[in-house]
Order: C-alpha cells, then sequence, then structure tokens
C-alpha cells in the first residue's frame, strides 16, 4: 500500500471508531437530573411507610411517576348498623404545580374498566379508557373521585394539593414537627401558641387535642390514621376523635388528610374562631361525622373533602348557641345519614334561650349522597334557628335510600321530638332560610325526591322558607308541587322563585 | 485487502454509527424529565414508632422496685367511689382503668397475701397525656390487724404528671405490714370527685 493513499483510509477509519463510540454512548448514556426547569410542571410525590403496603387494588401513576396508594375505610352499607364492617377504597395524594397526566389502572376490578367519571363533574373532565387504564390531565389543585363502570366499588380518591408555602421551621420551640414514617402515639396535646406540621408521607396513629387553648395551627400534608383502633362503640374501645378542638380560640387547620377513624372526625366544641381549608376527611366506621362543630362561633371551612359514614357537615348546641358558620367549596359523599345538617340536638346542653344563627353552606358539591336529606333542619329541642342559606349546590347523585321508606327526602326541615331530644316538653323555631340554587343531576330512580317542610304548633312554626334556581334531572322546579313537598299546617310562607 | 475494501467497511460503520446516533436521540428524548420531581422518602421502618420529634414520657417514667407489687390483685376496701370507678381498678394491673372517691378523707386498704416488710408504695394515674398535670395530698399507713394503723409517710403532697409517667414512688425504711391504707385528703383537678389511682403498688420483701 503506498503512503499517501494509507493516511485517509486511517483517518476514515478513526472517523467510525468515533461515531461508533458516539452511537454507544448515545444508546446508554443517563437522562440528565432534573434541575429545577421553570417550564416544566412541579410534582411532589411521598412515599408510603415502610410499614405498609400499597394498595392491590389500584395503581395510580402522574406523569409516570407510581404514587403510593392507600387503601382507606368507607361503607357501602346504607343504613345504621352498631356492628357495621368497613369496606376498602383507594385513595392517593401528592402536591403540585401546572398540568400533569393521571394514569389509573384498577387491577381490583375483576371485570375491568368499561367506563370512568371524573367527579365532581364540576371539573368538566372526561378521562380517556383504554385497555383498562383511565388516564386524564389536572391543571388544578382539588379533589378528584374517579368512579368506574357507575359504581361506587373501588372509587378512587385522588387529593391533588397545592405546593406548601411556608413550611414551619423544626426548629421553632413553638413548632411540633413530624417527619415522614409512620408513628404512633395516644394523643398530640397542643397549647396556645403551638403549631403542629404533619408532614407528607407520614401517618400517625394518634389524636390531637387542643382544649382551653388559643392561636394553635394543625397543618401538614400528612395523615392521621385510626386503623390502630377497634371502632369507638365496640367492647373496651372508646371514642378517638383525631382533630378535637374544645373551648378553645383561633385554631387553623390546613392541609391534613383524616382516615379510618375510630369515631367522628374533625369535632369544635364551644370554641370561637376556626379556619380549616384543605382537610380531607374519609371515614367507614359508626359515627364518622366529618366536620362536626357544636355551639361554636366564627367557624369557617373551605376547599375541603369530606366522604363519611354519618353526617358529613353538622351543626349543634351542646353547650350554648352556634352562630356565623360558613362551608364553602366543600366535595361531600355521604354514605350514611344527611349531607348538611343542622340538628338534630339544638339544646342538649339546656341553655336559656339557645339559637342557631347565620350558618352558610355556598358552592358544595355532593358527589354522592346514600343515605338521609342533603338539606337538612331537625330542631328537634327548642332552639330558635334562623338565617340559613344554602347556595349554589350541586349534587351529583342524589341516591337518598331512606330507612325503610322514610328520611329519603331531599330537603327536610322539621320539628320533631326524637331519641336524640334532650328539650322534650318545649319547642323552638325555624325560620328565613334560603336555598338559593340547588341543581340534582341524577336521582335513584329518576323522579324528583320528596322534601318536607314542618313546623310544630301554632306557635312554633316554621316561616320564611325561600327557594330560588331549583334544578332537579335537568328540570327546573317552579311549584312545591313540583318539589313533592309536604307542608304541614304550622308551616308558613315556603316559596319557590 | 485493498484500500478500497477498507474504504467501503468503514464508511459502512461510519454512517451506521450516525444512523444509530440519531435514532437514539430522538426514542431517548422521551425519557427526559417531563416535571421537577421531588420524591419525599419514607425513613427504614419496621413498625410504627413514637415520633422522635415528640417527646416520650415513657423514658421518665419513674423506676419501680423489680420485687413482685404485693398489691396486685389482692382484696381492697375504700370509703367511697364514684360511677364506675370501684376500689379493684386500683390493684387490676392495668394503668387505663383507675378507682376515683367521692370526696374526701379518701381511705384505700389493701390487704396483702401475709405480712411482709414493706418499704415502698407508688401510686400511678394513666400516663396518657390526655391527663392534665394534677398534685394528691396522702399518707400512708400500716397495720397488722386491718384495725390498728400506725402512720409511716406524713400526709403530704405529690406531683403527678403525664409528662413524666404520672407516677409517684414513695420510699420509706422497712416495716412489717399485713394492711397497707392510703388516706387521700386533696385533688388538684378540676374535673374529678376525689382522690385517683390507676394503680396503688406497694413493694417490700
Amino acid at each position: 500500500m503506498q503512503k499517501k493513499t494509507v493516511i485517509p483510509v486511517i483517518c476514515l477509519g478513526v472517523v467510525a471508531v468515533l461515531c461508533t463510540a458516539f452511537a454507544i454512548f448515545m444508546l446508554i448514556r443517563p437522562v440528565p437530573a432534573a434541575a429545577h426547569d421553570p417550564d416544566l410542571p412541579t410534582l411532589i410525590l411521598y412515599e408510603g411507610p415502610q410499614t405498609m403496603d400499597t394498595s392491590q387494588s389500584a395503581r395510580i401513576w402522574v406523569e409516570g411517576h407510581e404514587l403510593f396508594v392507600y387503601d382507606v375505610m368507607v361503607n357501602h352499607e346504607h343504613i345504621w348498623n352498631s356492628n357495621t364492617i368497613p369496606s376498602r377504597t383507594p385513595m392517593a395524594y401528592f402536591d403540585f404545580e401546572g398540568e400533569l397526566l393521571i394514569e389509573i389502572e384498577v387491577p381490583g376490578l375483576a371485570q375491568g374498566i368499561n367506563e370512568a367519571k371524573i367527579l365532581p363533574s364540576a371539573h368538566g373532565i372526561v378521562p380517556r379508557v383504554e385497555n383498562n387504564r383511565v388516564s386524564f390531565t389536572v391543571s388544578e389543585p382539588g379533589f378528584y373521585t374517579v368512579v368506574y363502570n357507575d359504581h361506587v366499588h373501588l372509587a378512587t380518591h385522588i387529593f391533588a394539593n397545592p405546593l406548601e408555602t411556608d413550611v414551619p421551621d423544626r426548629d421553632d420551640p413553638d413548632v411540633i414537627f413530624i417527619d415522614p414514617g409512620h408513628w404512633t402515639l395516644d394523643a398530640i396535646v397542643l397549647n396556645s401558641g403551638q403549631t403542629l406540621y404533619i408532614s407528607g408521607g407520614a401517618v400517625v396513629n394518634s389524636i390531637v387535642v387542643v382544649d382551653g387553648a388559643q392561636d394553635v395551627t394543625i397543618r401538614g400534608r400528612g395523615i392521621i390514621c385510626g386503623a390502630d383502633r377497634p371502632a369507638w362503640n365496640q367492647p373496651g374501645s372508646y371514642a378517638r376523635v383525631p382533630i378535637d378542638i374544645r373551648s378553645s380560640r383561633n385554631i387553623t387547620a390546613e392541609g391534613i388528610i383524616l382516615i379510618n377513624g375510630n369515631a367522628w372526625k374533625f369535632n369544635s366544641f364551644n370554641s370561637d374562631g376556626l379556619f380549616a381549608s384543605n382537610i380531607k376527611i374519609i371515614s367507614g366506621r359508626q359515627n364518622g361525622d366529618g366536620f362536626t362543630f357544636q355551639s361554636c362561633r366564627n367557624h369557617h371551612v373551605a376547599d375541603s373533602f369530606v366522604r363519611t359514614w354519618d353526617d358529613s357537615l353538622v351543626i349543634k348546641n351542646y353547650a350554648g348557641s352556634s352562630r356565623d358558620i360558613t362551608f364553602e367549596r366543600v366535595q361531600i359523599w355521604t354514605d350514611l345519614a344527611q349531607s348538611m345538617e343542622i340538628g338534630y340536638e339544638t339544646n342538649r346542653g339546656l341553655t336559656i334561650n339557645p339559637t342557631i344563627s347565620n350558618i352558610t353552606f355556598r358552592d358544595i358539591h355532593v358527589l354522592y349522597a346514600n343515605h338521609k336529606p342533603i338539606i337538612s333542619i331537625h330542631n328537634s329541642d327548642d332552639a330558635e334557628i334562623f338565617n340559613i342559606l344554602w347556595e349554589n349546590i350541586t349534587v351529583d347523585n342524589a341516591f337518598m335510600r331512606g330507612d325503610h321508606g322514610v328520611n329519603n327526602e331531599l330537603i327536610e326541615f322539621n320539628m320533631i321530638k326524637t331519641h336524640w331530644s334532650t328539650v322534650r316538653d318545649e319547642w323552638g323555631s325555624i325560620r328565613d332560610i334560603t336555598i338559593d340554587g340547588l341543581t340534582v343531576h341524577r336521582t335513584l330512580d329518576g323522579s324528583v325526591p320528596m322534601s318536607n317542610f314542618w313546623g310544630a304548633n301554632e306557635n312554633h312554626t316554621l316561616e320564611n322558607v325561600t327557594l330560588r334556581n331549583i334544578y332537579i334531572n335537568g328540570n327546573r322546579v317552579t311549584t312545591l308541587r313540583e318539589l313533592r313537598a309536604h307542608v304541614n299546617d304550622y308551616a308558613f310562607n315556603i316559596t319557590i322563585e | 485487502m485493498n484500500n478500497k475494501n477498507y474504504i467501503i467497511i468503514f464508511s459502512v460503520i461510519t454512517v451506521l454509527s450516525l444512523a444509530i446516533s440519531a435514532v437514539a436521540l430522538l426514542t431517548r428524548r422521551g425519557e427526559e424529565p417531563t416535571v421537577n420531581l421531588t420524591v419525599v422518602q419514607a425513613p427504614a421502618q419496621t413498625e410504627a414508632e413514637w415520633p422522635p420529634t415528640i417527646f416520650n414520657p415513657l423514658s421518665l417514667i419513674i423506676a419501680l422496685p423489680d420485687t413482685p407489687n404485693l398489691a396486685l390483685e389482692r382484696p381492697v376496701t375504700a370509703s367511697s367511689f364514684t360511677d364506675i370507678y370501684v376500689p379493684a381498678n386500683a390493684v387490676d394491673g392495668s394503668a387505663t382503668s383507675y378507682w376515683e372517691s367521692h370526696g374526701f378523707p379518701a381511705e384505700f386498704t389493701i390487704e396483702l397475701d401475709g405480712t411482709h416488710n414493706v418499704s415502698t408504695v407508688a401510686v400511678a394515674l394513666n400516663p396518657s397525656l390526655l391527663w392534665e398535670a394534677r398534685s394528691q395530698a396522702f399518707e400512708i399507713l400500716v397495720s397488722s390487724d386491718g384495725n390498728s394503723f400506725t402512720s409511716i409517710v406524713a400526709n403530704e403532697m405529690h406531683a403527678f404528671d403525664p409528662t413524666t409517667g404520672n407516677t409517684v414512688r414513695v420510699d420509706f425504711a422497712p416495716v412489717q405490714a399485713r394492711y397497707v391504707r392510703l388516706v387521700f385528703t386533696v385533688n388538684s383537678a378540676v374535673r374529678t370527685m376525689g382522690a385517683q389511682a390507676a394503680e396503688i403498688m406497694v413493694f417490700g420483701s
């Protein structure tokens, strides 16, 4: 070979070697580690505790990253049973900002996924269902419930939190900081000025008690779980209320999840000043009421999710009067009892001149109501109840099955003595009630459910009830007859506009 | 092999390599992050634990003598009790059940299973943090016949604090006793009817 013809061949050989090496590098190169890119969405995932296994019923991915899925107690028995046995349904959560793809597979559904819905319907999300996989995108923080094959079995609750801001300083002596992991302790008692922070990824078997304190904050992304105890009414057990606020002032709660409790869930008694937001409650055991406020003032619950096996939102009088309480932008799923209830106990504390006033339920979306009335006032003691507003209430599935033919109303205002009554020989009154905007998308049998408007007697009446903008099964309801309303002789000025 | 063959081989290798590189570039682009991802990791655990960031009062529970509790499940009498809070609760070995008297003074007497050389009495309340701190005053007496009692520790206040285990231990010079009596005179807690004790324990030889 002549030297002048060899050099180009060697050069070409070197080029071939370099190109081969480059090709190998391109094949095996690591994908660049994520540096924060302001053009991309942000996603925070939380591993589940190593003591627990992710659900075998459902798998969930966000942008291809698999979530830890909790199997949480719910209950499909839509009638009271003191020894009821709860079912389980999948629940998962994450924090985000931007637009993200969520994908779900549900191996627990033996028949596969033929169809899926995202509730509440107000999200307006139509998911894609392909090869037993549901996919959809979310761009706003909120609560997304996926129902398969038009059935509640393994309905999947996804809590898409906003990113946290101003996380408390763990070194602050007034901060109780709980890290990710599985923790157990009998109680966390908070004193004035303290903040409890439960990190995302934490599961805490405990209860939080605020008694006679003020300026207390409970927040984070983690879970308070009561699965370690039997139901409160079982032998040897007692009620352990995950958030129990008593005779306290200026309380803030944000971001946490309450599951598997053995009694009622978020209790406030005789307290003044509460703001709760982004609280997620799911219950499936006896007396699993959601937000239950007794004789409280200036309470405000916003942007929260409540699925319960007893009243979802409930106001009672146990030690005095209740006033100035607002629920807004709350999603409700009621498996037992009422969705938004005032009563039955309206003077359990036997106080003089008890009242319940200035109560507002605004922008509430009921995913399912499976047992008793959705909107109700049961004044079974002697309180004066007035200035109550339901505004912009939407119900996706009004499936009130009632109790053997009773308690299956859509709306019920009455003053009947029951076994919950403490005052049995006196009556109060109900007046100045407004329902402005009630849309029911679907009822159990396609017909309009009944409603009751009953006063007690000629001196203790139900008066001035205004119903406005009522739509049921796509039809506007403009008369009491169309509403199938039962109005007794002691109910006056009940009008529909 | 002549130059022409080398040129063909190297050219083919070069073209193939470039083609593979291009395909890899296009196909692996999908593996690049689509989100700014943070995964909050769980600690290594095999069971639920007490959170290390919260003080554990169990760590401060007062050590008791490692001899048997002579009062456990022995016959007891009390001058009074409230509701379901019967005297036997104070010797049943459970810190969650308790005796509560109905007023003061409140006598609580334990009959041991014979005469012992007694040197320690301990009174425990439920160690739950739900129990607020309180103080109780009591005197300790002993007897050999159940009729004539001798005071061995004078009536004085004792602090019960759930953040330190809610238990009080009183040591004294060994004394022969078949009956041990505590006489409570004060309970600083506001929501009670009288004296309270989840366990009253007696130690000796």
